[in-house]
């Protein structure tokens, strides 16, 4: 029976090389992967500040066009990088947090950041009021900025942050709750799954050998996403996520819900407790 | 009552441990620790009731004719197969974790540094506690796949609007459902929880029901009544008899010729998310209560036998044909005249009873999850649905949910599957 339960989960694998992860000393192979994903991020929050001021400074300006279209491509490196965005709780409720995060839901005077301009931007049409908010949202994104900067990074947040994304996209984005007004959800899909990738991408190397099915399926998992996002591509960015149609929806969560749950074996294959 | 006990055990304990009476207080405090039942103890469970186990293998699923057990789950799921030979997979992954969690074992280990390979809300070995994992298919199973049109059972069609039904399309349809039910909730959440994990690739969950029937006494006779619904009625005294295998033949499994060959031996399953307004029910006079399902609240005696009459008691409607003491339009009486002709009608009602919280206006969020096994939809539920339509039950239920679905046969062993033979066939086609 035992059998049986490890060929059909795919355990037997991770099994498999239990001895032979222990004895590596997992630190020294990391260190590069590491270093490569520090630079990644270094970029991305040097990105997210340069979007966000032209952001935040076509909303002061009143250039509710403008601010609408660069609403979704600047939110996007704050997604690929949300599994060290979010070691910093308390920036990221203030610049991510959604309506429904608060009692009060969009009244609530707690809610900032993204989804708040976001909300101005589609549901009242309209930059008026948005500058305080706007002011708020630069001023965290440097404070995030400063901190990432000063930060040494976790391994095991690392390693695990390609499973925390398809969690992410898995509990919170495949519903179309995210951008709620704006409905450029895909935007955030692709940056969610690019982050994740990215993390995989970097560790593959070391696992490639000792687990080549693994390897295969997550890789499959991976283009079987990319070519469902293909479909709703447009311009340098997504249609709506309301085209996204049932079928689809339900490919991505069956593949997002997959890579969460091989992606979670990271840490173990990497010798992470 | 319920002191005595504990201190003569108390006692018994300390003299076996040599210590007369209570002296010293240190080991006065042990002692109680071992012996006094506390605050956070488990609820005592019954290694007889976890032992007991229902067969995976046979000519028919289980969970269908087999008795029903204290708690039940539908759980409807939307799959994602981009060919026949991934449906297969699906269905050969689906069975080989149903056949673990019926029959129960060890839960294997793995290196702590991974995530562990179960739940672990059974602990190390789950128990087979009556647990049932019951397949059905809905019409859009078949639809998905070019290869399995064709051989889709013939009366299996998407749940269409009664004239009652608000259906929510959030908890209706599904390409299939599962069904558990085991005499623990537990034990189905475990399952479900299980299966979820192991076939994410293949399954994207849509809805999910829980739900459960109170467990009754057996009577003095020894026989054992039926249990209540949330209306406060005893459901299912009318039931066909599960244990004759001669009317489940008719009744229940699948066998008429125009039928594809593979769905011989299963049932179509009609699952029915009905919500109960019990608060104005419960504002409604006991007598309209029971001229409204056509039996007595307490007893579920038909309203036509005397003060001795019992739930098993046959209505006899011939000499009642002006309904002076079974309305013509109760319940029981649209849902099965008694006519010759209403033998073609019968179904296996399984139900259970579900509660959701608080709903926006205030209400409770209560009612039934209504499952009907039938070896034909058309001449089962949907026949007797329809002639329920209008009755005066309506103004206290609401149905809300739920969708057609087909249980293939049964799996006839370890080198058997779920849904073989339509696989079979499709290959062959
Ligand atoms: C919330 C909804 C419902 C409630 C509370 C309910 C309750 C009851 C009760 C108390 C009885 C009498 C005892 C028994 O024979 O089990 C009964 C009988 C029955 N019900 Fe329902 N029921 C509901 C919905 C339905 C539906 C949707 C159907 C099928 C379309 C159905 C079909 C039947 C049948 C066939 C009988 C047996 C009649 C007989 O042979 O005398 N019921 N129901």
């Amino acid at each position: 029976m035992i059998g049986t339960y490890l060929k059909t989960t795919g355990l037997a694998l991770a099994l498999g090389g239990w001895a032979g992860m222990a004895a590596a000393d997992p630190s020294l192979d990391l260190v590069g992967p590491l270093a490569d994903y520090k630079i990644y991020v270094a970029e991305n929050t040097a990105q997210l500040v340069a979007d966000a001021e032209a952001f935040t400074t076509a909303i002061k300006a009143g250039d509710l066009d403008k601010a609408k279209a660069l609403f979704a491509p600047t939110r996007t490196s704050y997604e690929k990088i949300e599994p060290i965005a979010e070691l910093f709780s308390d920036l990221d409720v203030s610049i991510d947090a959604r309506a429904d995060d608060f009692e009060k839901a969009e009244a609530d005077e707690a809610f900032t950041g993204f989804h708040r301009l976001e909300y101005g931007l589609w549901e009242k049409g309209s930059t008026e009021g948005l500058a305080p908010f706007a002011d708020r949202l630069m001023a965290d994104i440097h404070t995030l900025n400063e901190r990432i900067n000063g930060l040494t990074f976790p391994p095991e947040v690392v390693v695990g942050g390609a499973a925390a994304l398809m969690e992410e996209v898995a509990a919170t984005k495949i519903s179309g709750e995210e951008d709620r007004y704006s409905r450029t959800d895909l935007w955030d899909f692709d940056a969610n799954f690019a982050g994740s990738q990215k993390i995989y991408d970097l560790l593959k190397p070391l696992i490639a050998k000792q687990d080549p099915e693994f390897v295969a399926k997550v890789d499959g998992n991976f283009a079987a996403v990319d070519a469902v996002l293909a479909k709703y591509k447009e311009g340098d960015g997504y249609v709506s996520y309301e085209k996204l149609t049932d079928a689809d929806r339900n490919l991505l969560s069956s593949k997002v819900n997959t890579l969460a749950e091989d992606l979670s074996t990271l840490r173990g294959k990497l010798g992470l407790g | 009552m319920t002191g005595c006990p504990f201190i003569t055990d108390r006692r018994r304990l300390l003299m076996g441990l040599g210590l007369g009476a209570i002296g010293t207080l240190a080991p006065a405090a042990q002692a109680r620790e071992a012996a006094q039942p506390n605050v956070d103890d488990a609820p005592h469970g019954h290694a007889e009731t976890a032992a007991q186990s229902v067969p995976f293998h046979g000519p028919h699923q289980a969970g269908i004719v087999t008795p029903r057990p204290a708690n039940g789950i539908v759980a409807a799921f939307d799959v994602v197969a981009a060919s026949l030979d991934d449906v297969e997979t699906m269905l050969r992954l689906l069975t080989e974790r149903a056949a673990f969690l019926t029959q129960g074992g060890a839960v294997p280990e793995r290196d702590p540094r991974l995530p562990p390979a179960d739940s672990g809300l059974l602990g190390p070995v789950v128990a087979p506690d009556n647990q049932t994992i019951t397949l059905a298919l809905g019409d859009s199973f078949f639809e998905a796949q070019p290869a399995l049109k064709p051989l889709k059972p013939a009366r299996l069609q998407r749940m269409v609007q009664f004239p009652n039904d608000a259906l929510e399309a959030d908890i209706c349809h599904g390409d299939i459902v599962l069904q558990f039910c085991a005499n623990l909730q537990d034990s189905n959440i475990h399952a479900l929880r299980d299966i979820v994990k192991n076939l994410s690739e293949y399954l994207v969950l849509r809805w999910v029901y829980e739900g459960s029937v109170p467990p009754v006494p057996p009577a003095p006779d020894g026989s054992t009544p039926s249990a209540r619904n949330f209306l406060g009625f005893r459901d299912g005294s009318a039931n066909p008899d599960a244990n004759d295998a001669e009317m489940m033949g008719r009744v229940v499994w699948t066998a008429a010729p125009d039928e594809p060959a593979w769905a011989h031996g299963g049932s179509y399953q009609a699952v029915r998310i009905i919500r109960n307004f019990v608060e104005r029910w419960d504002r409604t006079p006991l007598r309209e209560q029971e001229r409204i399902f056509g039996r007595a609240k307490n007893s579920g005696a038909p309203l036509d036998g005397g003060p001795k009459a019992t739930e098993r008691d046959v209505p006899d409607y011939a000499a009642d044909p002006d309904g002076a003491k079974t309305a013509m339009n109760s319940h029981i009486r649209l849902a099965n005249p008694r006519t010759p002709d209403a033998d073609k009608h019968l179904i296996l009602r399984r139900p259970f009873n579900y509660a959701r919280g608080a709903m926006k206006n205030g209400h409770l969020d209560q009612g039934l999850l209504f499952i009907a096994w039938q070896a034909d939809l058309q001449q089962g539920f949907i026949a007797v649905q329809n002639l329920l339509n209008g009755e005066p039950l309506e103004e206290y239920i609401k149905p809300v949910g739920g969708g057609y679905f087909f249980a293939p046969p049964g799996v006839a062993g370890p080198e058997d599957y779920l849904g073989s033979g339509l696989i079979d066939a499709a290959r062959r086609a």
